[in-house]
């Protein structure tokens, strides 16, 4: 539910970065807080273990500007991609209004990321959320890995991105990739919102 | 001190909140954690912060509520050195909501929570049915700004 204040002009989305762990969900973030400009952003917020893994959530503000006369604010959050941390990731993911979904594109995690990205889906139906009607895009991280270590885009669009979502290849550590996925989650999020009846 | 709310109806039992348990801040959040209404804080992405963290907060006490207890907690109080922090659910015709407070020697836990049932009970009576606008928010065609938004937030304008 992106929230619509209509006496001040402001609407807030919630966008959340899913994934399985070590994908490169907050790296995404750490190069978007990285980039923006100190009076655009709030604090970054993140709940860590002690070696840095995603114990809770990653949470970062930024003000998008002026949309059609509304300023836009959009809410990026993380979840902690371990498998033990479903509770969690639920608890996230709770009022979302897009999901990026962000794969490693390693050959040896594909098995992680397709289980993560039913992960996503059984979560979605938890809250009764239509996983089709959400908006989704899809990230291939780590693209600049060497080349005998990845899969192409082909390989894990094939095994993954079933659906056609839009999708993005990344390499979210040195930033190419990291503002295209972002605006086109930004896109398909403020899309619902000049459709009749959609929000 | 100003208060900030997104929609009127929060406007009137909040500020009574404010005025007669004397708290130092106030937030009312959506369980997802957007804001529907703040005071005591001075700036918006403070606001968004701190509107994460207790959303974090309830969703997690609660579910360890329900875990342990088999029921979600009503309410959470942590004592700090100079302040306290009081947490709890709202119910209201829009829909749940989650109030959190902060305050220090000026007030005290009986007094918040004597003055949170107040502000629980004006909300449910404030609060407008729910009612979903059919109407567009946004122009048909707005790709182009939120392309040149993006791009200068990002130093490529």
């Amino acid at each position: 539910m992106s929230l619509v204040n209509y006496a001040t002009r402001e609407i807030t989305c919630k966008i959340v970065y899913y994934g399985p762990g070590r994908s490169g969900k907050t790296t995404n973030l750490h190069y978007i807080y990285g980039q923006v400009p100190e009076d655009r952003k709030g604090k970054m917020v993140s709940l860590a273990t002690q070696t840095d893994r995603t114990l809770f959530f990653d949470f970062l503000p930024l003000d998008l500007g002026s949309i059609s006369g509304f300023t836009t604010k959009f809410q990026l959050y993380t979840v902690p991609g371990q498998v033990y941390y479903q509770t969690t990731r639920k608890l996230v993911l709770q009022g979302a209004d897009g999901v990026v979904f962000v794969a490693d594109s390693q050959a040896r995690q594909l098995d992680e990321n397709i289980e993560s990205f039913q992960d996503l889906h059984a979560n979605l139906a938890d809250q009764g959320v239509d996983a089709r009607a959400i908006p989704l895009v899809i990230q291939y991280n780590k693209q600049d890995l060497p080349k005998d270590l990845i899969l192409g885009e082909p390989e894990l669009r094939d095994a993954i991105n079933f659906r056609g979502v839009p999708d993005f290849s990344a390499d979210a550590l040195h930033g190419p990739g990291v503002f295209e996925t972002l605006r086109g989650i930004s896109e398909l999020v403020l899309k619902r919102l000049s459709t009749p009846g959609a929000k | 001190m100003i208060t900030r709310v997104v929609e009127g109806w929060v406007e009137e039992p909040l500020k009574r909140f404010v005025d007669d348990a004397r708290v130092v801040l106030a937030l009312m959040l959506h369980p997802s954690g957007q804001v529907m209404a703040q005071h005591g804080f001075a700036r918006a992405m403070d606001v968004m912060s701190a509107c994460a963290l207790a959303a974090a907060i309830h969703a997690s006490a609660s579910e360890l509520g329900r875990q342990l207890d088999g029921k979600p907690f009503s309410g959470i109080h942590q004592a700090g050195k100079d302040r306290q922090l009081f947490l709890a659910e709202a119910e209201t015709a829009q829909g749940s909501y989650i109030f959190v407070t902060v305050f220090d020697a000026e007030s005290s836990l009986g007094l918040v929570r004597l003055y949170f049932e107040e502000l629980r009970a004006g909300l449910a009576s404030a609060a407008p049915a729910l009612e979903e606008s059919s109407e567009p928010i946004l122009a048909e065609h707005f790709e182009s700004e939120l392309n040149r938004n993006l791009a200068a937030l990002f130093g490529r304008a």
